[in-house]
């Protein structure tokens, strides 16, 4: 009884007080705003409080119990269990309660609810996506701008970053009180931000693609380096010269390219924090990246190169596998990430990596802290934990000296829970921040819970009242008068006016009527009235007798045991592999039929010995080096591995549509290693693949060589020095793109082309002179023009998309004018009708063995197409364009077998031919001594429907073997039938 | 000198027939034979058979309980064969062919395709594989069947001589038809007019739409049927009661008559197992269309005797976790099973060459030889009720046949002529004929250079 009553009043008293300091705040703490007037009376309300008895964290791993926290205007005067409690302060008794610094939120949007798209006033970017002039504290908008939402979480401070755009804006630090962000700016300039996704706001607008994107960013950090120096030497000696055009985004980017700002990345998968990564090797940016939750797939990586990363904590949907047919649409890549989702900081934090956490990404902020949880639940230590929202985004934001951590000096930035904020049921009862309490979970003041003795003039009403509290905040009841028992219904509690509410059916206790109750509650009294059907009032008073149990508290279920051992792969799906296939030193096929694809033609019984990834020698009864690797092929054919020319899987997006030349762009850029199809074509022999930009420009992006390196990081399947190449596209595709995008016709497609091809002569003529010269404003680097320069100069092959024989003699003109060669014309469904041209011209072409019929150009198809090629002279090679076909392209071969080209020839369109035209004849497309070991063991010929490949290797690696498949097949049924099961436990 | 007759003055002296002409010297004399009574131009559909003949000394793969008939003689008059055999007696007015070293084989039938309805995919006028709304019982592929397509003359070089065209669609596309490339205009191309009804099993992974859907299907079987009961009173005289004619439901009478069977495209084994359960109740026949988890539900189509048409052979599954040759092994899965299935293009009429090649897929992953050739061949005849006139090489069946030098499942093999129903089909498609042409004009520069 005794130790009830303390519990009530106390928690009355602080309701009283959080409510005063609540109303009154603003003017308390606000005096001491700096510049506006005073509007009538001044607020002087003492801003001095002790926090007494609690348990105060005051950084991780560092707790002190019964300890009283001392503030005084905003910033901690004391803190210890020895802090003395100064006589002017309001005492707040915090008895069973723990304090812990405030979180800070190391990426959000806060105050960013309503962004301006438009940016029509002053001088900006030639492209609403550089929007780096822009601040996020001249942004802000502190109607609704979510602080409320994390202050609920434990946020006392949180980096505001604009979010339209690609370069959004400067990112700057705000605190999370109310009220006009002039009073809650903790500091500017933390970062710039970028992000690698399109923003659709800005509808038709380049970039229109990841790709796009990535080029837009390059080009714009080159731009803000020409800025400086262009100002610099205008204003060294303007005399004589142009003025550069004042650019304030590229202004403002000018410490991020000497590296003395951040750029903080919104990295949207793992792939896109390898991409954020990747431009410290171009620029020496300091990146951060605030990532997706992925990164657990690529630990090894940050951890050998670490920069700040900034995780969500935002888990995936649960799969849907309700039913056993929903479950089989269920990938093990979605089931993958379901369950390691929440072990993602956990692993990072096993590999030393640090990291701050942030609200972002969680759709309902309210998430995270269950999130949070989840996470430490997942192995996430708790001072691992705390540390990534307190001291390791302070010392991220540069705001260490005064947050992260409970000190004397520091910012009155905290939170006040009624447990261990890690575990399941404890709540963030209030806030404070820079000393302003927010109340977060009030707690009820009124309870009505016990027996009660009831006395009234009306005698049907004397009797005992017995309530109970079902839940927190929750009651039900009977009322006793004699041996009239009636259950109370409808019982509630106004808790702020202290009133009690119920009322039960008079007729079973000898009211005429039903009966309502209500009474104010005055700790064990309750002084009430009461009516029947509105009428009969009558006044009625009540005593505690007793006090009710305490309610208890929800037994949580437990989450189900994280116990699955789940082998950690790449790429992190279906068929991943735990590591890159060994590569023995010695290795030697024997008895096989082989294809050699160089001048040893097709060699029956033949062995092959393989070093250190490459092809040793080819031939009869060869003698094997010591320990070497020995595989009986007899009865098994072997070909080089087969190569793709013309590939579109395995990137994010595939055109740039936003220019009509946009050789800027680069697909190596947007490479993805979570791509089933790897490894499905693996297991169709492909080895190399030619990843193409498609066709919706006459001059589009930089293609990219490939090998299937299954298992590897997207970077690692760079083939090593390959050319550079640029894909064209001629035809119906680049004139079809939006509606005003010049151009419409094929007229325009010629004079485009054309146009850019002087324009970089022009340019290159500019940077010539000021080579020469030296003086005066230095020309701005255009990625764009270098790189159709480099096609007119020959350094980058041209491989152009085209159909009709009118496009390809055209763009053939069109070279030999400007004096290069096209490498290659792809589809060229017409082809066969200028093979002549096409040999005079020394262009290849690269085309299906069989595909017409799906538009006006694709009419005059031929399946004879390769072969008229072949016989007038033209290097011919076979292509897919389709990630299906590229998992079986010896059929493609073999297609042109039943048009009359010879095996061996055909082979070639898929192997050596195929090396040639793309400029890797020197390490791929034949098994010769010093070729690369890139192979495929076949059960029989390879050209035959009735044949599968076995084995492919690349670089003397085995990454695909029929038998190794069948064990992948059972793992990838295990894993799903392992995470389905734990998910229909968690329901 | 116009460009026909140029290319005839040439083509004897072309690459191609080099080429072609090392495989046989009856093949000149076929076409020359074919060019002597025709004119050279390409896709000059054959006039009918007037004279018996005898194809000689070829290895006859009749696919019926004859089996393989090494040095066989296979007969045919007026379109139908007449017998096949070791040692036959040869009429005196046979056209005797010695096929030494060839092979015949029964014409393969393409069970899913949009031949003739589909020209050009990006030209939408060309297309016209759709009509408009969602329920077209009564439109018939045939009658908007383009002969002159080019995809016609490409069908017959891949030894493609039956393709059941085949509408798309809404919930009900139409009805398909079993068309012969060979002919001068739709009717006299006609094998089987309604050869199903086309019915697009509603997509099951939105569960509400789904029942919706579903509902609908069944209201539109259940209108159909009653009018179905109303006209035959009405025409019975048991009623004096008139019922106007309604030109959709009208076109499913036949269903309900069980003459025409009900194709369901449905992929997901949900949408198989209810097709099932649906068909049973509406008591039609039903042929799954599509059938991409069908090995799931093998005992459940093998106890309702439910045949298959397979139409993603040649792909990659479509959930990631499957392996890799999950499609390529369906067939064998299903032969295995004991479920009747066929294996039919996925490419459509522009790409139908790649018929045989689906089947070979099969067959590189599991499925015995034979049943992949009979996959194109005996199953699709017998599941669309075409086996009393195609689908194995047997007298009183057409003369709807490929002499080849193989397999023409395997790639290496050459389709060297075709007959459709005794039709000495012209084999030369556009494909070869741009070939020809533009070997001319290589030919020319080789000449000037």
């Amino acid at each position: 009884m005794k130790n009830y009553r303390c519990v009530f009043q106390g928690m009355f008293r602080i309701l009283l007080a959080s409510f005063l300091i609540f109303t009154i705040q603003i003017s308390g703490l606000h005096a001491q705003a700096d510049t506006s007037p005073t509007d009538g009376m001044r607020d002087n309300t003492p801003a001095v409080h002790a926090l007494t008895n609690a348990t105060i964290v005051t950084a991780p791993g560092n707790t002190i119990r019964d300890a009283t926290l001392v503030i005084r205007d905003g910033v901690i005067e004391a803190v210890g269990r020895n802090a003395r409690i100064p006589s002017d302060a309001r005492v707040w008794d915090l008895e069973g309660k723990i304090i812990y610094p405030g979180f800070i939120d190391a990426y959000s949007q806060i105050g960013m609810q309503d962004p301006r798209v438009d940016l029509e006033l002053g001088s900006r970017a030639w492209n609403p996506n550089i929007r780096s002039q822009l601040t996020a504290e001249g942004e802000f908008d502190h109607e609704d701008d979510g602080s409320d939402k994390l202050r609920a979480q434990g946020f006392t401070a949180a980096l505001s970053v604009p979010p339209m755009g690609v370069f959004g804006g400067r990112a700057d630090i705000i605190n999370l009180n109310d009220g006009s962000v002039s009073d809650r700016v903790i500091r500017t300039g933390a970062a710039q931000s970028v992000s690698l996704q399109r923003d659709g706001s800005f509808g038709f607008v380049y970039p229109t693609s990841p790709i796009g994107v990535i080029a837009m960013i390059r080009q714009t950090l080159y731009d803000a380096e020409w800025h400086e120096k262009a100002h610099q030497a205008y204003k060294n000696n303007p005399s004589g010269l142009q003025r550069p055009e004042y650019n304030p985004a590229l202004a403002a980017l000018r410490d991020v390219v000497h590296g003395e700002q951040p750029l903080v990345f919104r990295a949207n998968s793992d792939e896109e924090v390898l991409r954020a990564i990747r431009f410290k090797d171009e620029f020496s940016i300091s990146p951060w990246v605030r990532g997706s939750g992925h990164e657990y797939r690529i630990t090894d990586f940050l951890s050998e190169n670490k920069v700040p990363l900034i995780l969500p904590l935002a888990f995936p949907e649960t799969p849907d596998v309700k039913s056993p047919e929903d479950a089989l649409n269920v990938n093990l890549t979605d089931l993958r990430h379901w369950y390691l989702a929440p072990e993602n900081p956990a692993r990072l934090a096993a590999k030393n990596i640090s990291f701050s956490f942030t609200t972002d990404q969680l759709e309902d902020k309210s998430d995270f802290i269950p999130n949070l949880r989840k996470a430490v639940d997942a192995g996430l230590s708790r001072q691992n934990a705390l540390a990534a929202l307190t001291i390791n985004p302070a010392r991220l934001l540069g705001i260490e000296s005064t947050h992260g951590t409970i000190e004397s000096g520091k910012k009155a930035s905290f939170i006040i829970t009624d447990g261990n904020i890690f575990d399941h049921g404890s709540r963030i009862l209030s806030v404070w921040v820079e000393g302003h309490h927010h109340e977060i979970q009030p707690i009820p003041k009124t309870n009505p819970a016990g027996t009660w003795e009831v006395v009234s003039a009306h005698r049907g009403l004397n009797g005992v009242l017995e309530i109970s509290e079902a839940r927190p905040g929750s009651f039900s009841g009977t009322f006793t008068s004699g041996d009239e028992e009636v259950e109370l219904k409808s019982v509630s509690v106004e808790d702020d006016s202290r009133r009690f509410r119920a009322g039960f059916d008079g007729s079973e206790a000898g009211f005429d009527g039903p009966v309502r109750l209500t009474a104010s509650v005055s700790e064990d009294r309750l002084f009430g009235w009461a009516d029947v059907a509105g009428m009969d009032r009558m006044e009625w008073s009540a005593t505690r007798t007793s006090p009710a149990e305490e309610p208890e508290k929800e037994e949580r279920k437990d989450p189900p045991a994280r116990d699955l051992e789940l082998a950690d792969i790449r790429p992190n799906m279906e068929f991943g592999r735990e590591s890159i296939p060994d590569q023995p030193r010695n290795l030697i096929v024997r008895n096989a039929t082989i294809w050699t694809m160089g001048l040893d033609g097709i060699l029956e019984n033949a062995d092959m010995i393989v070093q250190s990834g490459k092809v040793v020698e080819v031939g009869r009864d060869l003698r094997a080096p010591r320990n070497a690797v020995e595989i009986d092929a007899a009865g098994k054919h072997v070909t080089p591995g087969l190569i793709d020319a013309h590939l579109h899987s395995g990137v994010t997006g595939v055109n740039e549509i936003g220019n009509a030349i946009t050789a800027e762009v680069r697909m190596a850029d947007v490479l993805t290693v979570n791509n089933i199809w790897m490894y499905r074509q693996l297991a169709g022999g492909l080895t190399t693949a030619h990843v193409m930009h498609g066709s919706a420009n006459p001059i589009g992006g930089q293609n990219v060589h490939i090998k299937m390196r299954w298992g590897a990081l997207s970077h690692e399947l760079l083939f090593e020095d390959a050319p550079k190449t640029v894909k064209f596209a001629l035809g119906e595709n680049p004139k079809r793109v939006g509606t005003n995008r010049y151009p419409e016709t094929r007229m325009g497609v010629e004079q485009i082309i054309a146009d850019r091809f002087r324009m970089a002569r022009d340019y290159e003529a500019r940077w010539q002179e000021w080579e020469r010269n030296g003086s005066g404003i230095p020309p701005r680097r255009d990625l764009r023009l270098d790189a159709v320069l480099g096609i007119l100069n020959g350094e980058i092959l041209v491989q152009s998309h085209s159909y009709r024989q009118d496009e390809i003699v055209m763009l053939m003109r069109l070279a030999e004018e400007f004096g290069f060669t096209v490498t290659a014309f792809h589809h060229a469904l017409e082809a066969y009708k200028v093979a002549p041209e096409l040999v005079e011209h020394g262009a290849g072409a690269v085309v299906w063995s069989d595909w017409g019929g799906f538009k006006i150009e694709a009419y005059d198809n031929t399946n004879y197409n390769a072969r008229l090629l072949h016989e007038a002279g033209v290097v011919t090679s076979l292509h897919s364009d389709n990630s299906q076909i590229a998992a079986r392209m010896n059929w493609e071969a073999a297609k042109m077998v039943r048009t009359g080209v010879e095996p061996e020839v055909a082979m070639s369109m898929i192997t050596s031919a195929t090396a040639k035209l793309l400029g890797i004849d020197d390490r791929v497309g034949s098994l010769e001594p010093g070729k690369d070991a890139d192979f495929v063991i076949w059960n029989g010929d390879p050209l035959s429907t009735f044949t599968k490949a076995e084995q492919t290797w690349i670089d003397g690696r085995k990454y695909f073997d029929l038998e190794e498949d069948a064990m992948l097949r059972e793992t990838v049924e295990q894993e799903r039938s392992q995470i389905i099961r734990k998910i229909l436990e968690a329901n | 000198m116009n460009y026909a007759a140029k290319t005839l003055q040439k083509r004897f002296t072309s690459n191609f027939f080099r080429i072609m002409s090392r495989f046989s010297s009856f093949m000149i004399v076929m076409i020359a034979a074919l060019l002597i009574s025709k004119s050279a131009y390409a896709q000059i559909p054959a006039e009918p058979q007037t004279a018996p003949v005898a194809l000689t000394g070829g290895t006859v793969h009749t696919l019926s309980d004859q089996g393989v008939v090494e040095n066989g003689v296979i007969l045919f008059e007026n379109g139908v064969i007449s017998d096949i055999g070791a040692s036959l007696e040869i009429p005196d007015d046979a056209i005797v062919m010695d096929v030494s070293g060839r092979h015949i084989y029964p014409g393969l039938i393409d069970a899913w395709n949009n031949m003739g309805i589909f020209e050009i995919g990006a030209v939408t006028l060309t297309v016209d594989t759709n009509e408009q709304g969602d329920i077209n019982p009564n439109v018939m592929v045939e009658r908007a069947f383009n002969a002159e397509s080019r995809h016609i003359g490409v069908a017959r070089s891949a030894g493609v001589l039956t393709s059941v065209t085949t509408p798309n669609g809404g919930l009900i596309s139409g009805q398909s038809a079993a068309m012969k490339m060979d002919g001068w205009s739709w009717d006299e191309m006609t094998l089987k007019s309604g050869a199903g009804l086309i019915v697009n099993w509603p997509n099951p992974v939105n569960q509400r739409n789904y029942n919706r859907e579903v509902k609908k299907l069944r209201g539109v079987f259940a209108d159909a049927r009653a009018y179905h009961i109303a006209r035959k009173a009405m025409d019975e005289g048991n009623t004096n009661r008139r019922h106007a004619f309604d030109s959709r439901w009208h076109a499913m009478i036949p269903v309900f008559e069980g003459e025409v069977p009900v194709v369901v495209n449905a992929n997901e084994v949900r949408q198989i197992q209810d097709a099932i359960t649906w068909a049973e109740e509406e008591n039609v026949r039903l042929i799954i269309l599509g059938g991409n988890d069908a090995h799931l539900v093998g005992g459940h189509l093998v106890e309702k005797d439910i045949p298959v048409i397979l139409t993603t052979v040649l792909s990659s599954p479509f959930r990631w976790w499957e392996s890799y040759d999950t499609s390529y092994e369906l067939p064998a899965k299903l032969h295995e099973a004991g479920v009747l299935f066929a294996i039919a293009g996925s490419y459509g009429a522009a790409n139908v060459n790649r018929l045989p090649f689906e089947a070979g897929a099969a067959a590189a992953f599991g499925l015995p030889v034979e049943e992949a050739l009979k996959a194109l061949t005996v199953h699709p005849a017998k599941i669309l009720g075409l086996d009393d006139r195609i689908g194995t090489l047997e007298p009183g069946k057409d003369a709807t046949l490929l002499i080849t030098t193989g397999n023409p499942i395997e790639y290496s093999t050459q389709v060297e002529q075709v007959f459709v129903q005794g039709r000495m089909s012209d084999m030369m498609d556009m494909h070869r004929q741009f070939y020809e042409k533009y070997s001319e004009k290589v030919r020319q520069w080789e000449e000037q250079r």
